[in-house]
Formats: C-alpha cells, structure tokens, sequence
C-alpha cells in the first residue's frame, strides 16, 4: 500500500479499494512546522474527535470524506484531490486575525466572517481574496459558493453543539476535497487543532492555541473536550436554510422588447450614455436542506428546466446557507 | 368519441371551444390539472387558451408542469391528435412538444385584433385540403413572437412543419402583416408526425358567422373527419 501523501500530523494511505486510510500521529506543530513536538495520545484523541465530529456533520446532511474508524488512530475516508484553498470561519476575532487588522481579540461578529487562505508552508499560508483565488484557478466560482454556503452551516451546526457543552467555537478552518466524480466534500480533520473552543463561562482556551503560546496541558484539555463530546446524548434539531438566487436574463442574441422601450425612455429623460437596456428576472428560492454538491445539482436542474427556457436565456445563480 | 379541452386556472378559452365542438354535434369534456386517467380516455385533446396560472414566469411553464401536460408526451405518441391553441401552443412549446418558444411581442403591447394567416403545405391531417388557404381568424396575446434559431426555423420549413403564417388579405407574406414580430410570421406550426398542431390564433372564435368569420371551423372539422375515420 502506497503512503500517498505525509503531512505534519497524519499520513494518508491509499487503499485497494480506492478509498484512503488517514492515520493520525502524536506530533503536534506550529508556525508552519518551527515549533513541533511529539504528544503522547495527540494521534487517538484527535482521532476521535474527528470521528465524532464527522458523524455528527454526515448526520446533518453534509456531504464530507468520512466513511468510518478502522482503530483507534485510523479512519476511512474517501479519496479526495484537495483544493489548494482552505476556509476559515470566524465568529470572534483571535490569532492572525488581531494581528493582522490591529484589533483585540474577542470582538464578536455580527455575522460569521469567511476567509480563503492558500495552502503552502514555504508562503506561510497567505491569506487571499476570493477573486485571485478563482482567477488563479485555484478554486472555481462554482467550488467557492459551496464551500462558502457549507462552511456557514456547519460553523451553524458545530457553534450549536459546542454551545451544549459550554463550549464557544471561536474559529475553524475546513479543508475540502474533489472527489473522482467531480463532487466537492469536507475533508481533512475536524479537531482541536483547527479550531479555537474557549470556555463559554471563563474564557479558557481549550484548543491548539495552548500549544502555541506554551500554556500547557494541551492534551488535558483536548481530552477534556472529547469527554464532553461524547457525553452528547442526543443531537437537537438544527433548521439548517440554504436559499438560493438564480438570476435569468434574455440571450444576448434574443430581442427584448420590455428592454428597449425602457432605453427609449432613459434616453428621452436625457441620461446621457445610456446605451442597451436588458430586463430579466430573478427567483429567490429557500430550501431547509444542508448545502452540498447534490443541493447544487438540484439548484441547477431547477433552473434549467423551469426558471429558464434555454432557447433564449440564459442564468447565473448564487447559493449561500447558515444563520 | 369524445374530445377533451383542457382547463387550468387562469384558462378561459374552453367554454369556447365546448361550444364549437358541441355545435358540431361531438361530446366533450374539460380535463383537469390532474385528470390524466380521463384524458387518457378522450380521443383527441384541445389545449385551449387564456393564462394558465396568471402566466407566471413565462406563459405555459407552470401548466407544463402538471400531470396533464407531462402525461401529453405519451398520450401524443399514441398518434392521438393534440391542438394547442395560443396558451396552449405555448404549453406545448414549453414541454418540447413542439419546437421553439413564444416570447413577448414586438410592441410590448397586448394585441387583439383579426389578423389573415396563410395555410402551409405539411403532410398533417388536421390541415388537409387546406393548403394555401387563407384564414380570417382573431389573435389576443401579450406573448406570440414565434422564435427559434434560424438553422431550427430552416429545418421547420424544411420538413414542412409550417402550419399558418401571417399575411395580407390577399395572401402575400410581408412584414407589415406581422403582428408579433414572429420569425419568418410564424403563427403556427405542427409536429414531425403531424399529430401535434400549435397555433397563435383562435379558430374556435372564427367558427360562427355571426362572429364575423367560419374560417376556423374547418379545422375542428378536419379534426373529427379524422377521428370518425
């Protein structure tokens, strides 16, 4: 079996059955590898903390990697080409981000906040605007809206479950992954490493960040966080709401009378430059379905079968979830 | 035999056609939205006009949706004839029965008034013996601008799937006897197999004489020649 890929805490294996085996080591980094040390237990606590957390995402309807655990520093996945771009969400201001923009840390957002962020050690991980990320290829138009829509709805979902267990997710990262169907899904780990979870009571920093700024106790309050995951009795209802806007207009080729008559109108009212008049229509659906790749499928069959008559239009449309 | 008219909510032409239709002496029946173990029982069907579903996103695409009309494709392949007439053709278009689309007119205006159309020469039973007529026949429509690609329009005319174009009293096919701004003046057109026929204008109003015409008439007769052979 062939050790694909070998990162700073896991190894992917591939299998003959085309799936992967991820294996989760005890070494724990920072700072794009300065910093990096071994932690005994590290490898089966995030392991399972990812088993958890990936069931509990698989339950909501979210389309992720995650098969099964095959022991107790091992689990399944699915095969996957990661994207070059990974999404952090934030819902309090912390790390980078304070020093990045010069502001304190614990400013709550009114809404989530989504960054893209390019995947390369030797760059230290540049945060990027979307725009470049998509003129550079490295994720596509399409690719962004569902990563963006599904990062906000698990950030609605796992904000929820920690919340149950006096948890405050500050922040998380999600990586995703092509799938050979072409098929856009969560991969990577869930766990204390990619996240920030403070104590919602005290403020205490129960993630990564301990290991970062020398806090100790890193696996104590790693464990601590797994006990309480799995003391979880029972998963409350989350209304998860994807609503999407598809946008339909006239073929350029296509006469649109409604079009003209308001340029005549613009142009004797004297508004200088006017030159062409396109009427079209727009539709606002809400769905109470997770966003994923089959919610973009169903958008777009949708839309070309009922919303648009591809003989004279055409239409974009545009997808976003989460509270 | 009997023939079934077709009522949606917003659908006001079927009284109309009833009337003709019961004028000619033949039983008929209006299918409902979901009526389609009825309308498999009826020998022809007559989608008749108005503004299915208050023509809402574009005119015909709600109805199109409904059992009825997805129940067409098989029931027209059944060789059973199908008459779509203005929101009907627009159904039909909508379902791909038939080719191309009917987009607003040129004018942006609702248009009601009589117009001449000039029967093509196809190989449908529902025209037969009529090619080259002229017909004196009213349209009302906000949406009747015949379109499709030119290479579509090409293999229409082609295939001889021209049913009625618009032209001056005496024949001639010229734009200025367009309504619509309808390519080539389509105003109606059939199938391949000659069983489907969509049309703009409404020959169940031109069926009396006290209306000002009987033009229309011949098709609801050429209608039930075929079905009583």
């Amino acid at each position: 079996m062939l050790v694909v890929y070998s990162g700073k805490a896991k190894d992917v294996t591939l299998l003959e059955d085309n799936n992967v085996r991820i294996t989760f080591r005890d070494s724990i980094s920072a700072f794009d590898g300065v910093k990096k040390e071994e932690l005994a237990e590290k490898g089966k606590i995030n392991c399972k903390t990812s088993v958890i957390l990936f069931e509990l995402l698989n339950r909501y309807g979210f389309a992720t990697h995650y098969l099964s655990q095959l022991n107790e520093t091992e689990m399944i996945c699915r095969k996957v080409e990661i994207r070059p771009v990974e999404i952090v969400c934030r819902n309090v201001t912390a790390g980078s981000f304070c020093k990045r923009y010069g502001v304190d840390k614990g400013i709550e957002f009114e809404t989530p906040i989504i960054e893209y962020f390019l995947k390369d050690d030797v760059l230290h991980d540049p945060l990027v605007a979307k725009e470049i990320a998509i003129q550079l290829g490295w994720v596509t138009k399409e690719e962004s809206t569902l990563m963006e829509s599904t990062t906000r709805a698990v950030n609605q979902v796992l904000s929820e479950i920690f919340k149950r267990i006096s948890l405050k997710l500050v922040d998380f990262k999600l990586e995703f992954g092509r799938t050979d169907d072409g098929e856009l899904i969560i991969a990577d780990e869930i766990s204390a490493d990619t996240m920030r979870l403070w104590e919602r009571e005290t403020g205490e920093i129960k993630d990564k960040d301990r290991y970062r700024k020398d806090l100790g106790g890193v696996i104590e309050h790693y464990e601590d966080i797994l006990r309480r995951l799995e003391e979880i009795e029972s998963y409350p209802e989350i209304p998860i709401k994807s609503t999407a806007e598809i946008t339909i207009e006239l073929k350029k080729s296509v006469l649109d009378p409604a079009g003209e008559v308001t340029l005549r109108s613009l142009q004797r009212k004297g508004y200088q430059g006017v030159e062409e008049v396109r009427l079209g229509k727009s539709a606002k659906i809400s769905f109470s379905l997770t966003p994923s790749p089959n919610l973009q499928a169903i958008i777009k069959e949708i839309s070309d079968s009922i919303l648009s008559n591809p003989l004279i239009e055409n239409y974009t449309f545009d997808f976003s979830s989460g509270e | 035999m009997r023939i079934g008219i077709t009522k949606f909510p917003g659908t006001n032409n079927e009284l109309d056609v009833k009337r003709v239709l019961s004028g000619l002496g033949i039983k008929n029946e209006l299918i409902y939205p979901d009526d389609v173990k009825k309308m498999d029982e009826m020998d022809a069907l007559i989608l008749a006009g108005g503004f299915s579903y208050g023509d809402y996103l574009r005119p015909g695409i709600i109805a199109a949706q409904t059992p009825v009309i997805e129940n067409l494709h098989d029931y027209s392949n059944s060789e059973r004839f199908v008459i779509g007439i203005c929101n009907g053709f627009q159904m039909l278009c909508e379902t791909s029965l038939l080719p191309g689309i009917l987009s607003t007119n040129t004018s942006t205006k609702f248009i009601s008034k009589w117009v001449n159309i000039k029967t093509g020469i196809t190989s449908s039973p529902l025209l037969k013996g009529m090619e080259n007529r002229i017909l004196k026949i009213p349209i009302a429509h906000f949406e009747g601008r015949y379109y499709d690609k030119d290479e579509e329009i090409t293999k229409l005319a082609n295939k001889n799937q021209i049913a009625f174009k618009y032209c001056r009293e005496d024949g001639e096919i010229s734009l200025e006897e367009n309504p619509n701004g309808s390519v080539e003046n389509v105003a109606g057109i059939v199938n391949r197999k000659g069983n489907v026929l969509g049309m703009m204008p409404h020959p169940e109003r031109a069926s009396f004489q006290y209306l000002g015409s009987e033009d229309g008439k011949i098709i609801f007769e050429n209608l039930i020649g075929e079905l009583k052979c």
